[in-house]
């Protein structure tokens, strides 16, 4: 057979999304790959300039639609620098708590689509089952199962609810367990082994090189992680280890993000219980109310004078499930952020595909393009 | 008469038949009472009877499959159509059934419709020659495991056909697969099937499961050669861990992706057609068939249909662990699955035919008994 081109997308089960990967083939070999992206852009970060700072968030919720707490988390530490205002202790706890617990569901949901994509139903189920325990923590406190909406500029939008403690151990004294259970199903199968051992390997001078970071990077070896290297919110004062794998495959990715749940279990648990012993507001006193009142109290001339506002510039990053995000708001003075941009760690990873895809086999794409556990939300934003 | 066979029951309704027309149209009743006529219309009705009962049973396989892998998956399975989703199979059935099929323009039109019904019909043939218990398969061949092993080798030619007249990248890419995979892994199973004839010194399956029942310790020369078999009929089937050929992940459903509508429902059907065929056949070679081992009390295997019942639920059985396989196991790399055809189960298949010459040369083990020699 001569060498062919053949898109794998965008409508296609390996994508998990919306996005286009051509691969031109010579029977089985993969010769070269071409990331087309861009299918689901939406212009938030355009759109976001014409918000007020809080109704942004509505807009982070859907950036990555299985990472919302943490792309909240993102946002909300840029915009605050950026307008100068800090958010109580408790709150900066429970945010901690959120994107921890995000990241969780997200990891979950990674780990389900992953063994499907090589043919294994029934961890899929398994996932998706427990997913919906932490998907049913957040209706618990938030109200919504995937677009929270929940953090403001300031604090968060209401504390936990009464039980909410006990009803999170619990559900954490069941996923541990199920860790273990996901761990044997995989690891514990040869032929798991021989489709991802030695498969999609990156260097990690490559990562560095290419911007590939999140468990693709620590899978090479590399221990940078933000909440160490420059610890946000409070996780320095939380006790957990950064998840490193060396051979930087496919196999590596898998025991990186196993190993990253481990230590979210462990986060939230020091996170409960400090909660537990330290009540107090979650939302800061004397907030503008410009910053998520819907309709803005407005000026003679229909808006307020820019020089009564604030000004400044935010920058922050955190280790969202998939890699390293930033956000960058600019404060212009007014009711609007005057830009906000995003880096997305998913973008970089994903654009790299080349060097990770090239010279593997078709039949290898899926576990590959799995393990980068791609959300095409906050890839094209 | 008593009526004990599947035989008699079709012979009984053809004599019914044409004697209630000759009743009702004298004139006819002289004809009508021709030998030549009653027996090719109960070979007609033969047919029907076991073309209804065996798209039965593949439509309850395919439920037992739903049921068994919602529970090892932690979920319930077909709930809803009928009790405990009994007809939800029917129901997915008609469904399929009223859809528009359509054809690719540029596909080829013969190939993409006459390879889907060849398929099914060449794997519904299979029914034609198992025989599922004494006396319901009438006339047995001498050589019918060798014709049921032609006709399952029949699949990857249609597979072949429909995916490359698809004019798809992706079904060609299955279709080449398939084929290869399938043609890897006729081979073991020949051998394997070698071990057995060894053993029982016969081509006939009707044979070789009466030897089973007198010979109790059958599967212990013959474990190796078990082992292979389902191991390659696990591929021949195109099942997890084996499915390369439909690996949804990569090539979205291999070489049926065009395939919409009733000729999708072809694919599905005779895909499981084969499963239920390659069951019964692993059951005929391997576990005794429709007999129990002669220990075992008369009262269990002497109720009216006993054999038919027996052989059922030992394939029944069998499906189930492939249905087990397939929840546990994700799906192996085409260049492994060929290595594990040709540099496993080959070697393997050939050590199972001398384990099998050796004990036939032994011929009597103390306390186990005496194996029955080449050709009886």
């Amino acid at each position: 057979m001569s060498e062919m081109w053949i898109n794998m997308g965008p409508q296609h089960p390996m994508t998990h999304g919306l996005w286009n990967l051509r691969v031109r083939i010579d029977g089985e070999m993969i010769l070269d790959v071409d990331p087309e992206m861009g299918y689901l852009h939406r212009g938030i970060e355009k759109i976001s300039e014409d918000r007020h700072y809080n109704e942004v968030i509505t807009l982070m919720d859907r950036t990555c639609y299985v990472a919302g707490m943490a792309w909240e988390h993102l946002y909300i530490q840029a915009a605050e620098k950026a307008l100068g205002i800090t958010a109580p202790e408790r709150a900066e706890w429970i945010r901690m708590m959120s994107e921890e617990f995000q990241r969780l569901a997200s990891h979950i949901m990674w780990y389900a689509a992953f063994v499907q994509d090589l043919g294994l139903m029934s961890p899929f189920l398994y996932g998706m089952r427990d997913r919906d325990l932490i998907l049913d923590l957040f209706q618990a406190y938030t109200g919504g199962r995937l677009t929270y909406e929940y953090m403001r500029v300031g604090g968060v939008r209401n504390d936990l609810p009464e039980g909410f403690p006990k009803q999170a151990r619990e559900v954490l004294d069941w996923l541990e367990p199920r860790l273990v259970e996901y761990d044997r199903l995989c690891m514990g199968s040869d032929i798991f082994r021989s489709r991802c051992d030695g498969l999609g390997v990156l260097k990690e001078s490559d990562c560095v090189r290419l911007g590939v970071t999140g468990p693709m990077l620590r899978s090479a070896g590399s221990k940078r992680d933000i909440r160490k290297d420059r610890p946000y919110s409070r996780y320095s004062q939380v006790e957990f280890d950064v998840a490193t794998a060396d051979a930087g495959d496919v196999t590596g990715r898998y025991l990186v993000r196993m190993e990253e749940m481990r230590q979210s279990i462990r986060i939230i648990r020091q996170t409960l219980d400090w909660l537990d012993h330290h009540p107090g507001p979650v939302i800061a006193d004397h907030l503008p109310r410009w910053l998520g009142a819907p309709y803005a109290p407005v000026g003679r001339e229909g808006y307020l004078l820019k020089r009564n506002y604030p000004k400044g510039v935010g920058l922050s990053a955190i280790e969202e499930p998939h890699g390293e995000a930033c956000a960058y708001v600019v404060n212009e003075g007014g009711e609007h952020p005057y830009r906000v941009k995003f880096r997305s760690p998913v973008f970089a990873n994903l654009s790299a595909c080349s060097h990770y895809l090239v010279g593997y086999r078709v039949a290898d794409i899926p576990p590959i393009m799995g393990s980068v556990d791609v959300c095409v939300g906050e890839v094209d934003r | 008469m008593a009526i004990t066979t599947l035989w008699d029951v079709a012979y009984f309704m053809a004599t019914a038949l044409l004697g209630l027309v000759g009743r009702i149209i004298p004139p006819l009743a002289a004809p009508l009472g021709n030998v030549d006529l009653i027996w090719g219309l109960a070979a007609l009705v033969f047919g029907a009877i076991l073309l209804a009962a065996s798209m039965i049973n593949t439509i309850m396989l395919i439920w037992f499959e739903r049921k068994m892998l919602g529970r090892f998956m932690d979920r319930r399975g077909a709930m809803h159509v009928g009790y405990a989703g009994l007809l939800q199979n029917f129901a997915d059935g008609l469904k399929l059934f009223r859809k528009n099929t359509f054809k690719p323009r540029d596909a080829d039109g013969l190939g993409f419709y006459a390879g889907p019904t060849a398929y099914l019909v060449t794997s519904l043939l299979m029914f034609g020659v198992l025989p599922v218990s004494t006396g319901w398969s009438d006339g047995s061949l001498p050589l019918s495991m060798l014709l049921a092993l032609v006709i399952f080798s029949f699949a990857p030619l249609f597979i072949f056909i429909s995916a490359w007249s698809s004019n798809n990248k992706y079904s060609l890419i299955g279709g080449m697969r398939s084929a290869a995979q399938m043609i890897a892994y006729e081979v073991p199973i020949l051998l394997a099937v070698v071990a057995v004839v060894v053993v029982s010194g016969s081509f006939d399956l009707n044979t070789i499961v009466n030897e089973q029942r007198n010979f109790w310790f059958w599967t212990l020369p013959l474990t190796l050669a078990m082992i292979v078999f389902v191991t390659g009929m696990l591929a021949e089937m195109e099942r997890i861990p084996f499915d390369l050929p439909e690996a949804e992940a990569e090539l979205v459903e291999g070489w049926n992706t065009e395939y919409g509508g009733m000729l999708f429902a072809y694919f599905m059907l005779a895909d499981y057609v084969r499963a239920l065929a390659g069951s019964i056949l692993i059951v005929l070679l391997f576990l005794g068939g429709w007999t129990l081992p002669s220990y075992v009390p008369a009262a269990l295997t002497s109720f009216p249909l006993a054999g038919i019942f027996w052989l059922m639920l030992k394939t029944y059985l069998v499906f189930g662990v492939f249905v087990w396989i397939r929840a546990a196991l994700p799906r192996v790399r085409t260049d492994q699955l060929l290595r594990i055809g040709w540099m496993r189960l080959i070697p393997l298949s050939l050590a199972s035919v001398v384990i099998a010459a050796a004990f036939v040369l032994v011929k009597c083990v103390p306390v186990l008994g005496c194996v029955p020699s080449m050709g009886g």
